[in-house]
């Protein structure tokens, strides 16, 4: 496990921060799991996060407003969406702003390996 | 005896001197001083003229002249200035004196102010105060236009009625015609005339002040709101004569309509509305759990592929599956309990108009998709019994579904017919027509099913949720394809009746 690449999941519900993590490290990959993203923000990980899996909708900061935090601060992490909303056309818009992907919830295991290999290539 | 003479002048309640030949004034008693406001030195050379108003010149040298003619004394009514400048009016009388030749030596002169015996008629006659009065009347005209508000007196013993010029202006009736209630009803609104009349004799039997609000309808259809508020007075000859006061709210009442109606407006389309948000909102209750159901179940094959398999973790990742999908149940449960609480509300609904409320709603997004929406509403279609909102919830589905059917049409135009008919004696039809791309014949059975969509981003909710709506309340809903392009969806539903009994069967079912 060590000198895999660590991701970050961030979402406000928990059954999504727990399975989300379980499947990743399944798969080899490092993960911590956070329930917003100023605790993101806060936290150790900041510095050697190489990939964010972000909830959309989340109560105070939003996974957008958590990107263009990132953004501001000069980071460049990648970030794939994940969203319980189906919004097509919001997807686009997210995508146009740098996310590598938006996925909607329920997503299949490979749609979101395959975001992820892109995001870390 | 001169001495005794000018005291005695001087205390009479009139005008009094006396001139020279020519007119020039020689003396004046102190009733004159007192009006002219000047002292007996200054009036002495002056004339009469002096104070005359220029209007009544003529007036005066007539008399003058007949005076010089015909001898004898002879009388006149002028206005004379006050010291304060206002006219009064004065019956002023001549008396020559004049030599055993009969030449004439002196004027005597005695002028009698009749100013408020005149007054008591001074809306018809010319009084003294004229230029007063037609001022503080331009005023009241001015201040009655700009309140739209006009004043009206009615005499009971003559029923004479006098309006004011605005009233007039309101009414839309030329000035000056004589007024009588069979005129006034020619612009009552024929729905306020039994309870205007009502009220009219009401005020004749029973005096005392009252206030009304009626409608007037103008010769070309316009309505307009007046609020009336009368008082009670007596007239010069102690007869009871109302005093009114009429006011042209038709702006603020019409207002007041506008608001009332975006309110309700407002209300019923947040209602209406509230099914595509709903639909969103589970979606997303239930997308969160199945995402971790999903995850999980990924998870546990995963492990269990491993070699050696790893047990513990997927018995773990299942136990959580489990978990996330009674979450999921959950959801479920707290919507079925939220509508198993609502009963359908039956009232009678008039189809042609809760359909025409949908139309006047989706207008504009129709305008925007370039399509022309006829309607072809039955006159005199019974009511039906349902609730009015789920009811129209189904138009507006189907004529979105209509709508978006068209989209990809562009080589014709865009047409979509709302028409209502009854169906039989029992049942009300409800037909959406359309001229898009249809559907496959065979589909005609499973587009109502619950999630079954040709749309690219349709739910495939709407047609199934409509179904059921329909079938709440008793009757039928189909669709096919209509024989030149385009699709026709027909619902039926029961008429209402007063005692609530369900017609054996729709006719007409396909």
């Amino acid at each position: 496990m060590e000198g895999s690449p660590l991701v970050a999941v961030i979402d406000d519900d928990e059954s999504v921060r727990e399975s989300l993590p379980d499947l990743l490290r399944e798969c080899g990959y490092r993960v911590e799991a956070f329930a917003c993203g100023e605790a993101f923000l806060d936290s150790e990980y900041l510095d050697v996060t190489q990939c964010l899996i972000l909830d959309i909708a989340m109560p105070g900061m939003s996974g957008p407003d958590l990107q263009r935090e990132l953004q501001k601060r000069g980071r460049t992490t990648p970030v794939i969406f994940i969203t319980g909303h189906g919004g097509a056309a919001d997807r686009q818009q997210l995508m146009r702003e740098g996310a590598v992907d938006c996925l909607i919830k329920p997503f299949n295991d490979a749609d979101l390996l395959r975001a992820l290999a892109i995001a870390l290539l | 005896m001169q001495n005794q003479f000018s005291a005695d002048v001087d205390l009479l309640p009139v005008l009094a001197w006396t001139a020279l030949p020519d007119g020039t004034i020689d003396y004046v008693n102190r009733s004159w001083c007192e009006y002219t406001g000047t002292s007996r030195d200054n009036a002495r050379g002056t004339s009469l003229e002096s104070l005359l108003h220029p209007d009544d010149a003529e007036a005066l040298a007539g008399c003058r002249c007949a005076l010089s003619d015909a001898g004898g004394s002879h009388e006149c009514e002028v206005r004379l200035r006050r010291h304060d400048g206002v006219h009064r009016w004065f019956q002023v009388r001549f008396v020559p004196q004049q030599d055993a030749e009969g030449h004439l030596l002196k004027w005597f002169g005695v002028g009698t102010d009749v100013e408020n015996l005149r007054g008591t008629n001074a809306l018809s006659a010319r009084t003294g105060d004229e230029m007063e009065l037609k001022q503080s009347q331009a005023f009241l005209a001015k201040t009655q236009r700009l309140s739209h508000t006009g004043t009206l007196a009615w005499r009971l013993r003559t029923d004479e009625i006098i309006w004011s010029e605005e009233l007039y202006r309101i009414y839309e009736l030329n000035p000056g015609v004589k007024l009588t209630h069979e005129l006034i009803n020619t612009r009552i609104h024929p729905e306020d005339i039994p309870l205007h009349d009502e009220m009219v004799q009401r005020q004749r039997s029973d005096v005392r002040g009252y206030s009304s609000e009626h409608r007037l309808l103008m010769p070309d259809g316009r309505v307009k709101y007046l609020h009336l508020v009368a008082h009670v007075m007596e007239d010069e000859h102690g007869d009871p004569e109302y005093i009114a006061a009429v006011q042209d709210v038709t702006e603020r009442r019409l207002a007041d309509e506008a608001l009332d109606k975006a309110r309700a407006e407002l209300a019923h389309v947040a209602r209406v509305a509230s099914l595509g948000a709903l639909a969103a909102a589970i979606a997303h209750e239930v997308n969160q759990p199945l995402a971790g159901i999903i995850t999980n179940a990924s998870t546990c094959l995963r492990m269990l592929a491993t070699e050696p398999p790893n047990i513990d973790g997927a018995r773990e990742t299942a136990r959580r599956t489990i978990r996330d999908g009674n979450r999921a149940a959950e959801v479920i449960k707290r919507l079925r309990a939220m509508f198993a609480n609502k009963e359908l509300e039956t009232e009678p609904v008039d189809l042609n108009e809760a359909a025409r409320e949908v139309i006047a709603m989706l207008l504009g997004e129709l305008q925007q998709a370039g399509v022309v929406v006829q309607a072809e509403f039955m006159q005199g279609l019974s009511r039906v019994r349902g609730d009015r909102v789920q009811l129209q919830q189904v138009i507006v589905n189907l004529i979105r579904n209509a709508s978006d059917a068209m989209h990809s049409v562009t080589e014709r135009a865009r047409w979509l017919r709302v028409g209502t008919c009854m169906d039989g004696e029992d049942w009300v039809r409800l037909v959406v027509r359309d001229n898009g791309d249809g559907f496959d014949p065979r589909d005609a059975e499973r587009i109502f099913q619950a999630f079954h969509t040709t749309k690219p981003h349709g739910t495939g909710i709407g047609l199934s949720v409509s179904r059921s709506i329909i079938e709440a309340h008793g009757g039928r809903i189909w669709a096919f394809t209509n024989e030149g392009q385009g699709a026709c969806f027909t619902f039926t539903v029961p008429a209402w009746t007063e005692n609530g009994a369900s017609p054996a069967s729709p006719i007409g079912s396909a």
